[in-house]
């Protein structure tokens, strides 16, 4: 089964994405911030996740900087950015960064699927 | 403080001055004048005076010489008579002496008379009277000097006559060209009193036309330099004030309208989140269908949908305020227009087949890429696809179409619908109009999408445009650039390369 953890500060964005991606089929792992995201991936251990979803803008700690946090340790594990800036040089700018997919909020829920499952495939 | 007094005070003083200069000539010109005429004609009364005393002495010498040579032999020369004749003489010459005032040429040729007289009285009347006579010879010379001189005062006093008649004249000439010279000097100085006011008030003025030239051109911080007459500083610094207030207008107009663009944009983000949240979990119901009875997965539907248009409104206006506050941007890249159009085609091809609408597109063979941002001119095509769609009634023909127009390529979408009369082709782009033909009153949307069209379009440097008519259909147009260093057409023809470089 694929492992995702997803990553936003809405609770109820978050509920929703939780309840629809494991209606999906997929097991979920959520966090309300970058911190809590970083725990949940040292409390999984071995049980990695395959695919991360980060939204970008989070307090406390922002996906963008969970993302660089993971890179710098070396972790390979695909990250797909949510981001709500409609900036052109948004996915560009992300994918600098490290990250594997960037997806604007907001999404049509298909689209989303369809950049989960490219990146569990890219990661096996 | 400097001396600096206001306009009218510097044209009465102009003028004050200007009068006073002109009075002062004129009178000393006419006052001399006036003296040259009196002093000429009490000169001219003088030497007339002068001539008759001249003639009064002739006569005077003639009856001094008739008494002592009496015309008949046998009369006697008489004494009293020659008394009276030289009392007349010397009567005449001292009213003369009178006459003759300083004048050493005139006393000179009166004392001569006089003295020539004297001489003949002592040797000519003298020895007659005593009954001797004079040698003839003497007594024509005598007699004969009295007469030369008395001819040499008459003469002499006309000739001071004319003399005095030329002075006259010339000082008449000279009083007249002073006068002149008087006159054009005062006007000379009244002019350059002028002059001076009008060049005082010249920089002062200049500053404030460039200064008024700057305001209206936009530059609100345009002050002047307050100076010149009182008039000219007041106005000075009234423009001042204007702009100030015009400066300060204008920062609370742009605050406020920053706000507004802040505050859409903020409510904006605001709303997608609850707005994801609703639709997502609605989407989620709706994919149940097995669990739901009939009537709660209608509710579900109906709630997805409902959601599904807030958040495309919301797009909608959060696009219009990040373009009001020059947020909206784009990244144009050479793009295929064959790819946007299949897209496109793709995305909207199920509504056009729900109405029973027949969709066609063509794209021309050979179209190099334009300069475009292939998601933003998707959104155009498809905000335009979706009025032909929505607008145009069941069994319609929606057609897109895109070809090269000189360095521009152009799209078009074409449907043959209800149309739009002029009135209605006028809003068009307007933001939140909508066509209100009965036929369309169901229409949802926003009346945002041809707005943001506009905006899109323009953004990438090119111009969108509608032609319709009522019941013809309606035509949208738009053109874009075509990509500088994008891939040339494919197998371009030479000839339409050469006449797009050319022409």
């Amino acid at each position: 089964m694929t492992r995702l953890l997803v990553a936003d500060d809405s609770e109820t964005v978050l509920l929703m994405l939780q309840r629809r991606l494991e209606m999906e089929g997929y097991e979920v792992i959520t966090a309300t911030d970058g911190f809590e995201a970083l725990e949940r991936l040292k409390e999984a251990g071995k049980k990695k996740p395959d695919v991360i979803l980060l939204d970008a803008m989070m307090p406390k700690k922002s996906g963008q900087e969970v993302l660089e946090e993971l890179r710098g340790s070396g972790s390979k594990i695909p990250v797909l950015m949510i981001s709500a800036h409609l900036d052109a040089q948004e996915p560009e700018r992300m994918r600098s960064l490290g990250a594997n997919d960037c997806i604007p909020k907001p999404f049509e829920w298909d689209d989303l699927i369809e950049k989960i499952e490219e990146l569990a495939a890219n990661g096996r | 403080m400097s001396f600096n007094p206001s306009l009218t005070a510097r044209l009465r003083i102009g003028f004050l001055v200007l009068f006073a200069l002109l009075l002062v000539v004129s009178l000393l010109g006419v006052g001399r004048l006036f003296q040259i005429r009196v002093n000429y004609e009490n000169d001219l009364t003088r030497y007339f005076q002068l001539e008759l005393q001249t003639e009064r002495i002739r006569s005077a010498f003639i009856l001094e010489q008739a008494a002592t040579r009496p015309a008949t032999p046998h009369q006697k020369p008489s004494q009293t008579e020659l008394s009276q004749a030289a009392a007349n003489f010397t009567d005449a010459v001292g009213r003369a002496r009178q006459l003759t005032g300083a004048d050493p040429v005139l006393n000179a040729r009166l004392d001569q008379v006089a003295a020539s007289e004297a001489i003949w009285r002592t040797h000519v009347a003298a020895p007659l009277l005593a009954g001797r006579v004079p040698p003839p010879r003497v007594e024509r010379r005598l007699t004969s000097t009295v007469t030369t001189d008395n001819d040499g005062l008459a003469n002499a006093t006309r000739a001071t006559r004319d003399d005095a008649r030329g002075n006259a004249r010339s000082d008449t000439r000279d009083t007249t060209i002073l006068v002149a010279a008087g006159l054009a000097g005062a006007l000379l100085a009244a002019l350059v009193l002028f002059s001076g006011l009008i060049n005082s008030m010249r920089a002062p003025l200049g500053r404030l036309v460039e200064g008024a030239r700057k305001l209206a051109g936009g530059d609100l911080q345009t002050r002047v330099q307050v100076g010149g007459p009182v008039e000219i500083a007041t106005l000075g610094q009234a423009f001042n004030e204007m702009a100030n207030a015009l400066e300060r207008d204008a920062r609370e107009r742009d605050r406020v309208e920053q706000m507004k663009d802040d505050f859409v944009l903020t409510v904006s983000h605001e709303l997608r989140t609850p707005v994801t949240v609703v639709k997502g979990f609605a989407e989620m119901l709706t994919a149940q269908r097995r669990s739901l009875s009939a009537r709660q997965l209608e509710a579900a539907e109906v709630i997805a949908e409902s959601a599904g248009q807030l958040q495309k409104m919301i797009n909608d206006l959060l696009d219009l305020a990040r373009s009001d506050a020059g947020k909206l941007r784009i990244e144009p890249k050479p793009t295929s227009v064959r790819s946007i159009a299949q897209r496109v085609g793709r995305q909207m091809r199920p509504h056009f087949a729900e109405k029973s609408q027949r969709f066609t597109v063509s794209v021309e063979k050979e179209l190099p890429e334009v300069e475009a941002d292939p998601d933003r001119i998707s959104q155009v095509l498809a905000n335009l696809l979706t009025n032909a769609n929505k607008y145009s009634p069941e069994g319609a023909q929606v057609r897109l179409a895109a070809s090269r127009v000189g360095d521009e390529v152009e799209f078009a979408v074409t449907d043959n619908g209800p149309g739009l009369g002029d009135e209605e082709l006028d809003h068009v782009f307007d933001r939140f109009w909508r066509a209100e033909s009965g036929e369309t009153q169901s229409v949802g949307g926003t009346g945002l999408g041809l707005a943001i069209a506009k905006s899109l379009v323009e953004l990438h440097g090119g111009a969108i445009s509608a032609t319709s008519a009522p019941g013809e259909g309606a035509t949208f147009r738009f053109v874009l650039p075509i990509a500088k260093d994008g891939r040339p057409a494919r197998k371009a023809p030479k000839r339409r390369t050469r006449a797009g470089a050319t022409g």
